[in-house]
């Protein structure tokens, strides 16, 4: 048994650090490969290598200036556009629908959470035929406009996270803002929203997402308007069979290139996350 | 309370019904004016489906065959749809998906099953017969209420052949797959094919003579393997598994992408490999001068050299049964699978024609396919049965450890058919 605390504390911070060292190393691989296969400037779909042999931009470039078979520029704008729309959309939705549930007091308020619960509770994609012939029947199929639709509509049902972060709100502030003569609304928008600023970060960041990671819908929905694809089904193409030998480096520049919006919302929303978290409470 | 519940009986009524409204269309597909002249309808607006890669061209066929229905107005829109997944994309939507389509062999069974092909008129079908390849018109041949119908406009072929780096594999060398593996042995350089793939791993048993019946018409629910010598196909598959082992190393069993990006390294570390037609500018573009292409080689069973005999495909244009434009959609199928567009076809893409009046010149690839065509097993029809078991047959051939004695691979043959004869 090792007598001094110092050593005993250095040999197992040691032990701790290796065993995280060895972790971080395996987790961050597959993107360290990403960002430099994506660069390899040899093509072919694989190489038994792991270094590449020469390094170029040239995969990125050709990404955003070849366009005639696969439209990745274009993709990336659909993608941007359903994302920044439902991403306002649901937001606001989920923020709305939670401060309902942990605010008001209504009688259906016990059912419709349930309800909400349990819907919750089924997968998205066994109803995603019935949508897709829902948005047939309004002549939404192969657009855009559908896709918001579908993100945004149904994300108030995810108000679980937002309603257990506004119910430890404490209600005296509430209270003190309805006796200097603010309505319901006025105390949503004005007392309770300023102080949740990391729920709506993350409601904002998972909504953001969304778009960029799905794939089963837009590819019912889309079928062959390749115009309107977004990013997930269009890279999924560059890898299928007839494409996989010359798009491969491509398609992980495009792979590295999605994770660009994503990594600058959530560094411009990080601050605000800081500053949520440390200026919340009640004085006094 | 009650009126609450009526209200929302009839609510969820409302709503099945709008689903269903969007569903409705599927039952009239019936082919009945099957006889019917074609006179191409007035202002018939038809959607295409075909490959990316061969957009350009087949926008300008269709340009032509709109000018040369000018009177009528016919307005033709093409989209970009690759053809391995045009039968999914279809089954998906009927009435969203594209009038006339290019698809694969390994779909059609799916297809007409599913009455999603609108069957050839009678008067392309002698058109048809007398002009394609017998082995795609075949294909093609299915039963329609009684009737002998053909369901699609053949278009190219689709398989997979030798293809090598001449300056390791000699031409004599990639006669037979002994020297093939040799040379690459020497060379330190791998020999690629899908060995663990049912559409290649298939050559195994069908190099050893056996067959797979009710291909055709309409015995497709009683496909079964009655027709072999056991010991002729045990030899084959001994005679492979015996290669895949001494060759160990060079061998390799990695999916056929993997061959043209082996050419495409600066050490190219493949030499050889059994790759699709689909990979073909690929490989010729890695290979440049060196770029070798020949029907699949010879294997030595039991003392004599035999040809391998794989499997081989087509595509076709297909008619969505439910087009609202059935003659004029006929009429563009027709027109795009003749001689003429089979020629430009084969001049741009490189494209096997089906139709017998397109001269093939100088291209090994196509004259390759050419050849494997008169021996290989059609490609039709095939039972989602048969890939699994058949991939698994590969495996146990080239894995670590495989057993390779006769009474092993007898026993391996006789699971992997009474899994496919069910």
């Amino acid at each position: 048994m090792i007598k001094s605390y110092k050593l005993r504390r250095n040999l197992s911070n040691a032990l701790v650090y290796a065993i995280l060292a060895i972790m971080g190393l395996i987790w961050i691989s597959p993107l360290v490969w990403m960002v430099l296969h994506s660069l390899r400037a040899e093509g072919g779909s694989a190489v038994p290598y792991l270094m590449p042999e020469t390094f170029s931009f040239k995969n990125y470039i050709e990404l955003f200036t070849d366009t005639s078979l696969l439209n990745f520029p274009r993709w990336f704008l659909n993608t941007f556009v359903v994302a920044c729309f439902s991403c306002v959309i649901s937001t606001l939705s989920v923020l709305m629908v939670s401060y309902s549930f942990s605010r008001l007091r209504f009688k259906a308020r016990k059912p419709l959470i349930n309800i909400g619960m349990i819907i919750g509770m089924f997968p998205g994609f066994m109803t995603m035929i019935a949508i897709y012939y829902l948005l047939k029947a309004m002549g939404l199929t192969q657009t855009l406009p559908a896709l918001v639709i579908c993100y945004s509509a149904g994300a108030g049902i995810g108000f679980q996270i937002s309603k257990g972060f506004f119910d430890t709100i404490p209600r005296a502030l509430d209270e003190a803002a309805t006796i200097d003569g603010a309505t319901k609304n006025q105390i949503f928008w004005k007392i309770i929203l300023p102080m949740s600023k990391p729920i709506v970060v993350y409601t904002v960041l998972t909504s953001f997402i969304g778009p960029w990671t799905d794939f089963i819908l837009v590819r019912i929905i889309m079928g062959d308007a390749r115009d309107n694809y977004t990013v997930s089904v269009g890279l999924q193409l560059m890898v299928s069979q007839q494409y996989i030998s010359k798009y491969f480096t491509r398609f992980l520049a495009g792979s590295t290139v999605v994770a660009i919006p994503i990594t600058l919302l959530f560094l411009k929303m990080q601050n605000y996350y800081v500053e949520g978290v440390t200026a919340g409470g009640v004085k006094g | 309370m009650k009126i609450k519940r009526i209200l929302s009986l009839v609510l969820a009524i409302a709503l099945m019904a709008v689903v269903f409204v969007g569903c409705d269309k599927g039952t009239d597909t019936e082919g009945s004016d099957n006889t019917a002249t074609v006179e191409v309808e007035k202002n018939a607006k038809l959607k295409v489906w075909g490959p990316a890669a061969s957009l350009d061209l087949l926008k300008r066929q269709a340009k032509a065959f709109e000018d040369e229905h000018k009177d009528k107005n016919v307005k033709i829109e093409v989209v970009a749809q690759e053809e391995n997944d045009a039968g999914t994309q279809l089954l998906n939507d009927a009435s969203a998906a594209a009038d006339v389509f290019a698809f694969a062999s390994d779909q059609i069974l799916k297809l007409t099953l599913a009455k999603a092909l609108l069957p050839v008129y009678k008067q392309y079908e002698e058109d048809i017969k007398a002009n394609h390849t017998e082995a795609a018109v075949e294909t093609v041949k299915s039963d329609y209420e009684g009737t002998e119908v053909l369901y699609a406009f053949p278009e190219t072929d689709n398989g997979y052949y030798l293809v090598y780096d001449k300056s390791v594999v000699s031409d004599e060398d990639a006669k037979s797959l002994e020297g093939v593996l040799e040379a690459c042995k020497k060379a330190g350089r791998q020999f690629i094919m899908d060995a663990g793939n049912g559409y290649y791993s298939c050559m195994f048993t069908f190099t050893g003579g056996m067959e797979l019946d009710g291909l055709e018409g309409e015995a497709q629910d009683t496909q079964k393997f009655n027709n072999y010598n056991e010991d002729d196909v045990v030899a084959s598959m001994k005679a492979f598994a015996d290669l895949f082992k001494k060759y160990k190393g060079t061998f390799s069993a990695a999916s056929v992408d993997k061959i043209s990006a082996g050419f495409l390294l600066k050490d190219r570390t493949c030499a050889a490999g059994i790759d699709g037609t689909w990979n073909a500018a690929l490989d010729a573009e890695a290979l440049g001068d060196d770029y070798g292409v020949v029907k699949l080689p010879t294997i030595n069973i039991n003392g004599e050299d035999k040809d391998i005999i794989g499997m081989i495909g087509y595509k076709y244009i297909g008619v969505n049964a439910q087009t609202k434009y059935k003659n004029a959609s006929m009429a563009f199928a027709s027109y795009i699978t003749d001689a003429e567009c089979q020629k430009q076809r084969f001049d741009e893409l490189g494209w096997t024609p089906t139709h017998k009046d397109v001269k093939v010149t100088e291209s090994a690839g196509t004259q390759a396919m050419l050849d494997e065509a008169k021996t290989f097993v059609v490609q039709a029809n095939i039972l989602q049965a048969f890939w699994d078991p058949m991939a698994n047959l590969g495996t146990q051939l080239y894995k670590d450890g495989a057993k390779t004695d006769e009474a092993s691979l007898k026993t391996l043959l006789e699971k992997t058919v009474a899994n496919i004869n069910g």
